[in-house]
């Protein structure tokens, strides 16, 4: 087991906040989606609890991913990309993590503005950041879901690329992320 | 001279204490009616805004004191105007075909801790039930103030039907918490 990151490899921790960030993100837009089309039922307001619950779990997991990011050295992009490459790998990486905290954080917002009680998987009691305020929390509901889609869209590349790396590049960006690889360089 | 004193001590007797009954109207300004359910088990506060309250006193004849308090239901808010629109709804108070919930005293007497405790009737959504309403009392000339509080189960008025009826989202229990201002009538 390697722990921290190389100049060539993700360490085990790197990969699986990775991992459980992306399985996460991929649930939460089911949630999202669900709970908003939902008809007014107890289903529909426990889709929200869920899908609240896991945006804080995300937002919490953001912040040991960025902590312990910052504590690593990553691994080198493949050195034949050309230097346009190199900067939208770069900034779509800075872009995606500036997402996983603010969709968190506005709906967070949403929530505080909208008034309505909230406890983080039944449990914990989230405090309001904002004051009660109907207009604020429309227009901050619809930023929520502009960043969805600009989340979306960013995802269909950050996955077309790794795919593109793999299969027509046929460098290791993709496989160095997977669980298993890397121990032995 | 003696008859004189004494004529004089039934008089002043007669203006020191001349009933103990007293009608009381509510001021609806500075009055409020509020109540908690659960919603995924974390409180969550309500008001009705329009309700109104009189009460009859006699401390002689506690058998003719009274407590009627009438609410208009579609005065409901919990500060979310989704909220509200479904709390009108068939399977919450049904304000369409209920517009009115109503509580009367049958029985209202202060109790040995120097509090009152109203017996009656709630009719809530067209179901009458029995409740007990406990208020304290604090009184000046001519104003005075009732607080109280009491638990109610939603399910029994048929509140929250349907897949709604479990306490799973939105709780069973139900408290209603009032703060009332009164002026005296008469």
């Amino acid at each position: 087991m390697m722990w921290r990151n190389t100049i060539l490899a993700w360490g085990a921790p790197a990969k699986l906040l990775h991992w459980t960030l992306a399985l996460l993100v991929f649930v939460q837009i089911g949630l999202g989606w669900a709970a908003v089309s939902w008809r007014l039922s107890p289903t529909k307001l426990d889709l929200f609890v869920w899908h609240k619950s896991v945006g804080i779990l995300i937002l919490a997991l953001m912040f040991v991913r960025i902590a312990w990011r910052s504590a690593n050295v990553a691994p080198a992009l493949p050195a034949d990309m050309r230097p346009l490459e190199q900067r939208a790998a770069h900034w779509s990486h800075v872009l995606l993590y500036i997402l996983l905290l603010l969709l968190p954080v506005t709906g967070w917002i949403v929530n505080s503005a909208a008034n309505v009680p909230f406890r983080i998987f039944w449990l914990i009691p989230l405090p309001s950041i904002v004051e009660p305020d109907k207009a604020l929390a429309d227009a901050i509901a619809r930023v929520h879901f502009v960043l969805f889609v600009v989340l979306s869209l960013l995802l269909i590349v950050h996955i077309g690329a790794a795919l593109r790396h793999h299969f027509v590049k046929r460098d290791d960006v993709l496989v160095r992320m997977l669980p298993g690889t890397g121990d032995v360089k | 001279m003696i008859r004189l004193a004494s004529l004089a001590a039934i008089v002043l007797a007669a203006m020191a204490y001349p009933t103990h009954a007293a009608d009381w109207k509510m001021d609806a300004g500075a009055s409020r009616l509020e109540f908690t359910v659960t919603y995924e088990k974390t409180a969550a506060p309500g008001l009705f805004k329009e309700f109104d309250t009189r009460l009859h006193l006699d401390a002689d004849k506690p058998s003719e004191n009274r407590l009627d308090v009438t609410i208009a239901v579609k005065s409901a808010d919990m500060n979310s105007a989704d909220v509200n629109k479904a709390m009108g709804g068939a399977e919450w108070f049904d304000v369409a075909r209920y517009p009115q919930a109503e509580f009367h005293s049958t029985d209202l007497r202060k109790a040995d801790d120097g509090k009152y405790l109203a017996r009656g009737t709630l009719s809530l959504k067209g179901v009458p039930q029995s409740v007990e309403v406990p208020f304290t009392w604090a009184e000046t000339a001519d104003a005075a103030r009732m607080n109280g509080e009491l638990v109610v189960k939603r399910g029994t008025f048929g509140i929250g039907t349907g897949e709604w009826a479990s306490p799973a989202v939105i709780g069973a229990d139900v408290k209603i918490k009032f703060d009332v201002r009164l002026r005296k009538s008469g």
